[in-house]
């Protein structure tokens, strides 16, 4: 008698356990997924046109502290002498990093563009009433360097 | 110690600003000086040509301290912005800010031991 009353207390225990692993299984299951909370969120959002400057920013500015580690490692080969050095930048004459040079000058311009209309926007008296102003200077000047950094680049004009 | 915080916030907020104005002129004189030709940016002679003079050498050493500078704490200004845990933020930065100081120590040791490697073949 006395055994059947112990595997019973057992048995209510372990189905008790069970019972609360399965609760929190199920909230953990049940509470809103983080990565639908910030999708809806970015959905909500009014994409104008200051706030994907914001945001490109931000994007480009990572990626810019990352290429400067890069920079400096890479240049590093200096310290190996002439030939390694000759033999790393052979490279970097490829189309592959002449694209990649070119689309690294596009993010070094938009940075470089927007930070003056920021700095124009918070110390200048009248960088905040011409925000519209400033965005198509950014934007213009931006693409007309590009294809001016183009011919560079690729037709490399002032070669000797 | 809040008011402190925003006080110190606020310097980073100016400059942030400063620092990227400067790091503009760097860029401009960088571009020009090394990719105005390939050949410039892209040759052994005309690389220790440049970090032999010694004018380049003080505008690389600042073009690295304030491109970190600028670089980290924009990062911070981004990391900030998430409610991070408290050990999180400080271990992310903690690590970028010792990787910096460390390429920071590579870039100067490249630009100020060019008299040891330049004659190398």
């Amino acid at each position: 008698m006395r055994g059947i009353r112990v595997l019973e207390s057992v048995c209510r225990i372990s189905l008790r356990r069970v019972g609360t692993a399965g609760d929190t299984i199920m909230a953990y299951l049940q509470q809103r997924s983080p990565i639908k909370t910030w999708w809806e969120n970015v959905r909500r959002y009014r994409w104008h046109a200051g706030l994907v400057a914001w945001v490109l920013h931000r994007i480009t500015g990572l990626a810019l502290l990352g290429y400067l580690f890069v920079h400096i490692w890479a240049l590093r080969t200096l310290v190996k002498g002439s030939a390694a050095f000759e033999a790393e930048m052979q490279l970097f004459t490829t189309p592959f990093f002449k694209v990649a040079e070119w689309l690294l000058f596009a993010v070094v311009l938009f940075h470089a563009l927007n930070g003056i209309r920021i700095a124009l926007v918070d110390f200048s008296t009248q960088g905040a009433y011409r925000q519209r102003l400033l965005l198509h200077l950014v934007y213009g000047i931006g693409v007309a360097m590009m294809l001016l950094m183009g011919v560079l680049i690729f037709l490399d004009p002032f070669a000797v | 110690m809040r008011s402190t915080r925003s006080r110190w916030s606020s310097y980073g907020w100016y400059w942030q600003r400063i620092s990227g104005l400067l790091l503009v002129v760097f860029t401009i004189g960088h571009y020009v000086t090394v990719h105005w030709t390939e050949a410039a940016g892209h040759s052994f002679e005309s690389s220790i040509e440049r970090l032999a003079n010694p004018l380049f050498q003080f505008w690389y050493l600042g073009f690295v301290l304030l491109g970190f500078y600028h670089g980290v704490q924009g990062l911070y200004n981004i990391v900030r912005d998430f409610k991070l845990p408290r050990v999180l933020l400080v271990g992310i930065m903690g690590i970028v800010i010792i990787a910096a100081l460390y390429f920071v120590y590579l870039g100067f040791d490249t630009v100020l031991t060019v008299h040891e490697w330049k004659h190398l073949p």
